[in-house]
Formats: structure tokens, C-alpha cells, sequence
């Protein structure tokens, strides 16, 4: 198995992950199914955190693939563009079901309204995912392509969102440092959530402190973790030629499992039960403690690029 | 004084720490000083945005029992810091980032302090909301912090010592 191969291992997550998740949502909408509309929400989410793996794993498969014969440079750049953009959209969408997700625990208006935003969010990303999938396919299966298609495919890159970006980073000086910047002030938050909601469960604080009380500081968390991904991938499509490799693919691993790990505390009912002087169930405590485990673990794949992988 | 700097800079500590590729010189040092970032950074501003209103039901004697955990970080922080100083004695130190990161920090623990006063200490903690004096000093700790996050992060970027010089 090597690189090119995870990637498309990957890929049929985010199109098809979304088109049961898309499927459940208009079903639960129009049957008017609570937990159908709570089912697609999670799907959306998970397959989100999923696509970054997918995403990233692109530039693996482009180290892989670009001295092979046949294989079109244009036709890469090209689905690296509609990648680029469906990812963009896909992620908005997974930050909007998470708030719906939070918001199903809280009495408020907010939710319908989040609701019909995702809603739109996942029929625009769904079409852009399967136009980059499709486009993806087509890098190494000339018997789906058009003719006017492989005609292009010969020639030279069009310029994409995404080389667009790369050649702004390269010529503006300021760019790096500030996304830098803006990454460690996120990484803050996260762990400003992941310190208080985690130690918590573990007994720091616990005679104050109640889920019910901690649940109010996830998006925190979340917004931190938003700012990390913008900037992540700012760098990421400045150059993914640093980013490829195990330690960087490992960190994003931790990503998707962080992601996993929070549903736990959004889903399910155990964590409730948790109010001040009780102790947290074991689970709690165990999901917890490997919270904290996979967030350090995020920070330390990426603080070691420089040193273990490749980058800079 | 630039001997003395070269001097400490040249010792056999601070050479190994700087040039090892152990993951117990400059990598886990500074990996170490990101981590501790996280903790004193996180519980502080988790601590002033329930001040100004964020999280309501979260009752701020339990966020005071979290101050062991940022201590802990603090110090975890000025040990590695003074390593990572140490080892660029002569650059770093001549580097004006350096002094308002430094002036950031102590602000912002000074800040700390008085929020430890005067809300953590109020009489009437978790009964009335926070005074606009606490809430004030959240505002000042969340720039410091911010402050502190930015001019260190610059430190790699600009002035002596930097990937550009």
C-alpha cells in the first residue's frame, strides 16, 4: 500500500458520505424524524472531519503519481481546484451540523434556522464534491473523460483557487507568520476547552463544575479548532509538497479522532448525569483522558514536522 | 555583557541543546513551551470569557480550582523559556520583540493577579454578577494574552535571530 493508495481509500467518503447523509436530512425534514435530522447532522460532521484526512492525502498521491506516464499535470491541478473548493464547503457545512448538534441540547430558535442552512450548505457541497470526484476519476480513467477534456488534459495548468493562493503566499511576505500566529492563538482555545471540560471529568474543579455547565464552553473549542483548520490549510495548499508523509498524515488521523471523541460528549446522555460533587463515570473519564491524549498528540505531530518530517 | 551572552550561549549545555537531534534538546523543549502555552493561555481566557458572560452557568470557584493546572504551566514555561533564551543569548536578547513578549506576559499575569482579588475573592463570587472592574480586567487579560501569543510566535519571523536575518 503506499500513498496514492490511501488516497483512494479515502475518497469515496466525503460524495457518498454525503449523499446518505443528504438523503437522511430530506427524508427527516419532510417525515418531520427528530432523529433522522440528528443522524444526518452526525453523518455531515464525521464525514467532514473525514475529508481532511482525504484532502491531504492528495498531495501524497500527487507525489506518487506525477513522473507516472499518462497521468496529466492540468487534470491534477484541475481537481485539486474542485477538491479545494468542495473541501471549503464541506467544512462550513460540518461546522454548521455541529452547531446543530450543540444547539438540540439548548432551547433555542437558533436551531431551525441552522437547520435550513445546512440544508443549502450540503446540496451546494454534494454537487461540488462529485464535480471534484468526478474530475479526480478522470486523472486515471481517459474512458470517462470528454474529448474536449482530453484535450485539456495535455495541456498546461489552468490556474486554480488553489495556485492562485500558492503564488499570493510566495509573494507576500506577511502571509505566513500571520496565519502562524492565528494557529497558535486557536490551539489556545482548543485546549482552553480541553483543559477545563476534560480535567474536570478527571476531578479538577468537580464539587463547582457540572456537564450541564461545561457543555456551555464547546464552541470555544470548536471556533479554536475552526481557526486551525483556515490557517491549516492555508499552509496546506501553500505548499503540500512539505505536508506529505506519515507525521503530518498521523496528526490528521488525531484530527478525525478528536472529532469521534466530542460526540461523545454531544450525543450521549451518560455525560448528563454529571452534576457538581459527582464523579464522572468511568467512560467519561476515559473518553476524557484520551481527549487530552489526541489533542496533545495533534500539537505534537505538528511541532515535530520541521524536526521528524519534512517540512521547512 | 555580549561575552557574557556568548559565553552562556557557547556552553556545552546550550550548544547541545541547540544542535542535538535529540527529541530532548531544542525539539522537545520548544514542544514543551507550546504546551504550556496551551494550558496557561487556555484556562486564563477560559477564565475571562466567563467573566464577560460567555458560559453562564459555569461557576467561577470551579474555574478557580484550574489556577494550580495554569501555574503549572507558567512555570513549565518560564524553565523552558530560559533555555530557549539561553541558547540565542546574543540574538534573542538583542531583539526588541523579545521585551514587549516579555512585558505582555508580565501584564498579563499581573492581571491575573487582580482578577484573583477582586473576582475570585469578591465576597459575593458566583452570587452577583462579575463588577465592570472584573470584567474590564478580563478584556485587558484576553489583549495581554493575545499580546503575548503574537510576539512570541514573531519572534521566529522578525529582528535578530529570525529566519529572515
Amino acid at each position: 500500500m503506499n500513498a496514492a493508495h490511501i488516497h483512494l481509500l479515502l475518497n469515496h467518503f466525503p460524495t457518498i458520505g454525503f449523499a446518505v447523509g443528504l438523503g437522511l436530512f430530506v427524508v427527516g425534514l419532510f417525515g418531520r424524524s427528530d432523529e433522522l435530522k440528528k443522524a444526518s447532522l452526525v453523518i455531515f460532521f464525521l464525514t467532514a472531519a473525514m475529508t481532511i484526512a482525504t484532502y491531504v492525502s492528495g498531495s501524497d498521491a500527487h507525489e506518487a503519481l506525477k513522473d507516472t506516464p499518462g497521468v496529466s499535470a492540468a487534470m491534477i491541478s484541475a481537481h485539486e481546484g474542485a477538491a479545494l473548493v468542495a473541501f471549503i464547503f464541506m467544512q462550513v457545512t460540518g461546522f454548521f451540523s455541529w452547531i446543530a448538534l450543540w444547539l438540540l441540547r439548548r432551547v433555542s430558535r437558533l436551531y431551525n434556522w441552522n437547520l435550513a442552512v445546512v440544508l443549502v450548505l450540503s446540496v451546494v457541497t454534494f454537487v461540488l464534491m462529485a464535480r471534484a470526484s468526478t474530475i479526480g476519476g478522470e486523472i486515471r480513467h481517459p474512458e470517462i473523460q470528454s474529448s474536449a477534456e482530453a484535450a485539456a488534459s495535455g495541456a498546461d495548468p489552468a490556474p486554480t483557487i488553489a495556485s492562485s493562493w500558492r503564488l499570493y503566499v510566495q509573494s507576500n511576505s506577511y502571509v505566513w507568520p500571520t496565519c502562524e500566529t492565528v494557529h497558535f492563538i486557536g490551539l489556545s482555545m482548543l485546549f482552553a476547552v480541553v483543559m477545563t471540560v476534560d480535567l474536570r471529568m478527571l476531578g479538577i474543579g468537580k464539587n463547582f463544575l457540572s456537564f450541564a455547565a461545561l457543555y456551555q464552553l464547546l464552541p470555544l473549542g470548536m471556533l479554536g479548532f475552526a481557526l486551525n483548520l483556515i490557517t491549516g490549510i492555508m499552509f496546506f495548499v501553500a505548499t503540500p509538497q512539505q505536508y506529505v508523509g506519515g507525521l503530518f498524515f498521523l496528526k490528521m488521523i488525531l484530527v478525525v479522532a478528536g472529532a469521534f471523541n466530542v460526540l461523545y460528549f454531544m450525543l450521549l446522555d451518560e455525560p448528563w448525569t454529571v452534576g457538581e460533587r459527582d464523579d464522572a463515570p468511568i467512560t467519561a473519564k476515559f473518553v476524557a483522558a484520551s481527549a487530552i491524549v489526541i489533542w496533545v498528540g495533534v500539537l505534537f505531530c505538528g511541532h515535530m514536522l520541521p524536526f521528524l518530517g519534512n517540512s521547512f | 555583557m555580549m561575552d557574557f551572552l556568548l559565553h552562556i550561549e557557547q556552553s556545552g549545555f546550550c550548544s547541545w541543546v541547540r544542535e542535538s537531534d535529540s527529541l530532548f534538546a531544542y525539539s522537545g523543549v520548544l514542544l514543551v513551551h507550546t504546551i504550556g502555552m496551551g494550558v496557561v493561555v487556555g484556562i486564563a481566557a477560559c477564565i475571562d470569557l466567563r467573566i464577560l458572560g460567555f458560559a453562564p452557568a459555569l461557576r467561577l470557584a470551579g474555574m478557580e480550582k484550574f489556577s494550580p493546572v495554569l501555574w503549572v504551566g507558567f512555570w513549565m514555561n518560564a524553565f523552558t523559556g530560559v533555555i530557549l533564551t539561553a541558547i540565542h543569548a546574543t540574538s534573542k536578547l538583542a531583539n526588541p520583540d523579545f521585551y514587549i513578549k516579555l512585558i505582555f506576559i508580565g501584564l498579563a499575569i499581573v492581571t491575573l493577579q487582580m482578577i484573583k482579588t477582586n473576582v475570585f475573592r469578591a465576597p459575593l463570587v458566583d452570587k452577583a454578577p462579575p463588577s465592570s472592574k472584573a470584567k474590564l480586567l478580563a478584556v485587558l487579560s484576553l489583549i495581554f494574552w493575545t499580546g503575548a501569543i503574537t510576539s512570541g510566535r514573531l519572534l521566529a519571523y522578525v529582528g535578530p535571530g529570525s529566519a529572515g536575518n
